[in-house]
């Protein structure tokens, strides 16, 4: 299996993000695993990396609930930026309100980039499956 | 100067018997008089310039012209006076007025003679005139002449004079002349005109009266004894007046009138003389006088012509000869029967037929009546015919007329009752009456009109006899009338007073049975009753409307409704004058509506206020009310007060609201939870799967250290929602009255280490007897969190300031807390800021509840709260607490 350049994972609690790094780890499906807290440190990155023509993370696994800039918030402006390839956008939430749902509908309608709903908790056999390079 | 003219006219006469022609015509030609001589046929054969000038004939040639051709038709008096002057009788001086070619009025007085030739024979007449113009326009002659017109009307008993006051000139009518027995030529004056009274009284009298009218112009009327001419002496009463002229004196004028006895009675009896003769010929009746033998005396004028006969072939004639009785001979011995009669005092009346001079039969009402002379004997017979066609077509018509009459009376469904007014006893009635009453014709003469009256009160009988006594009728009047059965029963009466031969007074009633009526109009009573009391007890407000608005009926619920006791409040008034001005023009804008498309509006919401702005919902209909030719006339409206309803609606609205609100918290809380939970068992089933398969010893103490990390955060959630779901079960708060200020102070204190530490500034503008109705411990937790959260989130460039304030808003009290912090960015956060587990700042104690659980208790107070804030400059919350429920 092609090993991926760059994984990022957004999300405020420190287990998930541990379980997530250390799948992949097992797995050796990414070459660099970044992390950020919440959208915002996420996003400002991001741009600055789209700014500087630095390639972009291939998969993100983003979770919804965070503190200052909630994933949602953090996709409304991910997808304004010029991104030609297309990007994995992983949703991992542990929510079942409809309202997440319906958004991702809407967000997964309005771009190219390649955006996935999975619940928590993520399996090692789930892991395989939705890291690759859409 | 008259009696100059008078000799002169003389002496013509007896110049011109028997002068040769010639010298005749010359002589007449230079007379000094106007003078013509004209013939039997009136044509002019002599006359004198003078004349011809007077008349302005010149131009024309008047020899063998007659007096027609020169003066125009001339009048029958003067053609009177012309034949009698063939006749030789010298006529009256006259007066003629005269216009001449220029319209210029000329009056002349005439004076006509006979003109004899030599052998005695009347041959015409010979015409003197004189222009008295000038005398006329004297006032003094145009007063004479008035008198003496007016004594032309008397009798020969009364005559004028004038005094020429400038001449000194007194002359006298011939009357007067003949009164005072002098010859005509004789000439008065004031003197001897004075001397004429008899010595003593009368002539003091009538000397002093003139010279009082001359001195003071008095007129007078004086009576007194006169010695003629010829030593008789007569009674006379003078009066006279004296004449002006442009204000002075010029004369007197008056008459003198003789009332020597014999004098008068004469004249008296030529007056009734006259007087008979005219009644007599100008009566419309036919009279006759006759002698006792039946022989016709006299016979007037209207019998002449109605028979066509002239008087010479009545008179003298028998009366049962005349013409126009028809030829029998009973008749003619009838008619010598009756004047036998006549003779002997019997005054006869018949009527009889008499024929025209057509011959046609003329009813006529004849009578004969007896004269007496003044022996009490009869001496003659006055027959009278008086025409009775008039009176035969009139009885006819009476007779027709009463039929009818008589047919109306019988068959009339009205009841007629003939009653003496004074005793009540009825005298007759018709058909209708006794089939009303069952009282037959044989019962006349028995009955009174007390037998078939119910007996009214004492008024009313004295108010009716007034009516009857002023008017001569009464009614129509509602009585009751008894049958002959006894039932009673309600009559409409009226009834005028009528008088018979014998100067009873007779009463005409006219009754007429309204049983029916009376019955319908109870039933018609009844049901409008009815219907009065359905709409009244409807719960539902009915009115009707004119075209214009306005109400002409309403029900009880309208009338309590519009807040009025009385119909009479509300009868006659529209919308604007009960309604709001808007409301009012909506409601004429649909009446409008209705009314002219004739359809109905049904089961409208309509909004109704009141003057006093009552606001009632109403659910109206509003029907065309329709006239006898399905023409429009108004409306009739039926409203529903849904005021209630409506109200309850809202509630239930409101109810659905709040409900459909708490099921979405909860929902929200149920996503929360679950959100929660899960994350936490998640993150258990991963690291316990992790744990499973690692070998790693250093990995697995890692990832129990983790499993434990999660347990105590799963703790922590737990007690979060614990707290969410105390505050949103907790049903029945015991709010109580908290000075807002006291809690305030009480907050910060038990705050004082963390304000101390924080350099944290409290100003608290709150009102000392600020109260607000609040769950003690959660108007604390509230407090507390809003103060701490200003002061976390604060400016690291400012020192921390929290103000405090409060406001009265309608049914709430307003807690502003406002900081100087950070600030929030409202457009990206602001529909989470109360959320759970949201955090806004990069701050490690942010837990994302504190402002969800205090929303929550506020809410749970029936409070809410709002958010103000600007980055970098901070933020105001205002806490409203709801002081009514």
């Amino acid at each position: 299996m092609k090993k991926i350049k760059s994984i990022c994972i957004i999300d405020d609690d420190p287990i998930t993000v541990f379980g997530i790094k250390k799948m992949l780890n097992s797995f050796e499906l990414a070459e660099e695993i970044k992390t950020y807290v919440n959208g915002k440190e996420a996003i400002d990155e991001i741009t600055s990396m789209v700014e500087q023509n630095i390639p972009i993370p291939q998969v993100i696994f983003l979770d919804i609930n965070m503190p200052i800039m909630d994933g949602w918030q953090f996709l409304e402006k991910f997808l304004t930026l010029k991104i030609e390839s297309t990007i994995r956008i992983n949703i991992v939430t542990s929510s079942i309100d409809p309202y997440d749902l319906q958004q991702w509908e809407r967000f997964k309608s309005t771009t190219h980039h390649f955006i996935d709903f999975k619940n928590k908790p993520i399996r090692k056999n789930d892991i395989l499956e939705i890291t690759k390079a859409a | 100067m008259r009696n100059n003219q008078n000799t002169l006219v003389g002496n013509y006469n007896r110049m011109l018997r028997g002068t040769p022609t010639v010298t005749f015509n010359y002589l007449i030609k230079q007379l000094p008089t106007a003078t013509a001589f004209i013939n039997k046929k009136f044509e002019v054969e002599f006359v004198s310039d003078k004349w011809i000038n007077d008349f302005d004939f010149d131009k024309i040639n008047v020899i063998g012209k007659s007096i027609n051709e020169l003066f125009g038709e001339i009048s029958d008096d003067w053609k009177q006076v012309l034949d009698n002057c063939l006749k030789g009788e010298t006529g009256d001086k006259g007066h003629q007025r005269h216009f001449d070619k220029d319209e210029n009025e000329f009056w002349f007085e005439w004076h006509n003679i006979p003109w004899y030739d030599e052998k005695e024979n009347i041959i015409g007449v010979i015409i003197h005139t004189e222009n008295i113009t000038e005398r006329i326009d004297n006032e003094l002659t145009i007063q004479k002449l008035e008198l003496l017109h007016e004594e032309k009307t008397q009798s020969t008993i009364i005559g004028s004079w004038e005094f020429d006051f400038v001449r000194k000139k007194l002359s006298w009518c011939p009357i007067i002349k003949s009164i005072h027995e002098v010859v005509e030529s004789y000439e008065p004056n004031i003197k001897n005109a004075i001397n004429f009274f008899k010595e003593g009284y009368s002539r003091n009298t009538v000397a002093l009266t003139i010279d009082k009218a001359i001195e003071k112009g008095e007129p007078w009327k004086v009576e007194g004894q006169v010695i003629t001419a010829k030593g008789n002496e007569i009674t006379v009463i003078g009066t006279g007046k004296p004449v002006y002229k442009y204000g002075q004196f010029i004369g007197l004028v008056g008459t003198l009138q003789n009332l020597t006895p014999e004098l008068v009675s004469k004249n008296k009896i030529k007056q009734q003389e006259r007087h008979f003769s005219t009644i007599f010929n100008s009566s419309y009746q036919f009279t006759g006088i006759l002698d006792t033998q039946g022989t016709f005396i006299e016979v007037n004028k209207t019998a002449l012509q109605f028979s066509g006969l002239k008087e010479s072939e009545v008179v003298n004639k028998k009366f049962w000869d005349a013409y126009w009785w028809p030829i029998a001979d009973y008749i003619k011995d009838g008619l010598k029967e009756i004047i036998k009669a006549a003779a002997q005092g019997e005054t006869m009346r018949s009527e009889i037929v008499v024929l025209d001079k057509d011959k046609n039969p003329i009813p006529v009402d004849f009578s004969l009546i007896p004269v007496y002379d003044d022996e009490n004997k009869v001496v003659s017979l006055l027959a009278e015919g008086r025409m009775i066609k008039e009176m035969f077509a009139a009885r006819k018509k009476l007779k027709i007329s009463e039929q009818k009459f008589r047919a109306l009376y019988e068959l009339s469904p009205t009841s007629y009752i003939l009653s003496d007014f004074d005793t009540g006893e009825i005298l007759d009635y018709n058909t209708s009456f006794e089939k009303t009453t069952g009282y037959t014709k044989d019962h006349i003469g028995t009955l009174n009109v007390q037998d078939i009256l119910v007996s009214v009160s004492k008024t009313q009988i004295y108010r009716i006899k007034k009516e009857i006594e002023s008017n001569n009728a009464f009614g129509p009047e509602e009585q009751e009338y008894i049958k002959k059965d006894g039932t009673k029963f309600p009559v409409l009466v009226s009834g005028s007073l009528v008088g018979n031969k014998k100067g009873r007074k007779l009463l005409w009633s006219t009754a007429q049975d309204i049983s029916e009526s009376k019955l319908k109009e109870a039933q018609l009573k009844e049901e409008q009753q009815l219907l009065r009391t359905l709409i009244d007890n409807l719960p539902l407000n009915v009115f009707i409307k004119d075209l214009d608005s306005r109400k002409i009926l309403v029900n009880k619920s309208e009338l309590e409704y519009l807040g009025f006791k009385d119909q009479s409040e509300v009868i006659g008034k529209n919308d604007f004058d009960l309604y709001d001005k808007d409301v009012a023009e909506i409601s004429r804008a649909e009446d409008l509506k209705v009314m002219n498309s004739g359809k109905a509006m049904l089961g409208v919401e309509t909004i109704n206020i009141k003057k006093d702005g009552t606001i009632t919902t109403f659910l109206t209909s509003k029907i065309p009310l329709k006239g006898d030719k399905g023409k429009v006339k108004g409306l009739i409206g039926i409203s529903l007060d849904i005021s209630d309803l409506k109200r309850k609606e809202e509630e239930l609205h409101d109810l659905i609201n709040v409900t459909s609100h708490q099921n979405k918290k909860l929902i929200n809380f149920a996503h929360i939870v679950s959100h929660n939970l899960r994350s936490h068992t998640a993150n258990f089933s991963m690291l316990l799967d992790f744990l499973v398969s690692e070998t790693d010893a250093e990995e697995k103490n890692r990832i129990i250290k983790m499993l434990m990390e999660a347990s105590d955060n799963l703790l922590e959630t737990l007690e979060n929602l614990n707290e969410v779901v105390a505050i949103s079960t907790k049903i029945n708060l015991d709010k109580k009255s908290i000075n807002l200020n006291e809690k305030i102070t009480t907050v910060e204190q038990n705050l004082i280490a963390f304000l101390k530490n924080s350099n944290a500034l409290i100003i608290n503008e709150v009102d000392e007897d600020t109260e607000v109705k609040a769950v003690p411990s959660y108007i604390e937790s509230i407090l507390m969190n809003f103060i701490t959260n200003g002061i976390k989130y604060k400016d690291p460039m400012r020192k921390p300031v929290i103000h405090l304030s409060a406001e009265t808003k309608g049914d709430y009290t307003v807690l502003s807390i406002k900081d100087n912090g950070l600030g929030i960015d409202l457009e990206e956060h602001g529909d989470k800021l109360f959320g759970m587990y949201k955090t806004f700042h990069e701050n490690p104690d942010a837990r994302g509840i504190g402002l969800y659980i205090t929303k929550n208790q506020i809410e749970a107070m029936n409070g809410k709260v709002t958010v103000d804030s600007k980055v970098g400059k901070g933020t105001t919350f205002k806490i409203y607490f709801n002081e009514k429920n």
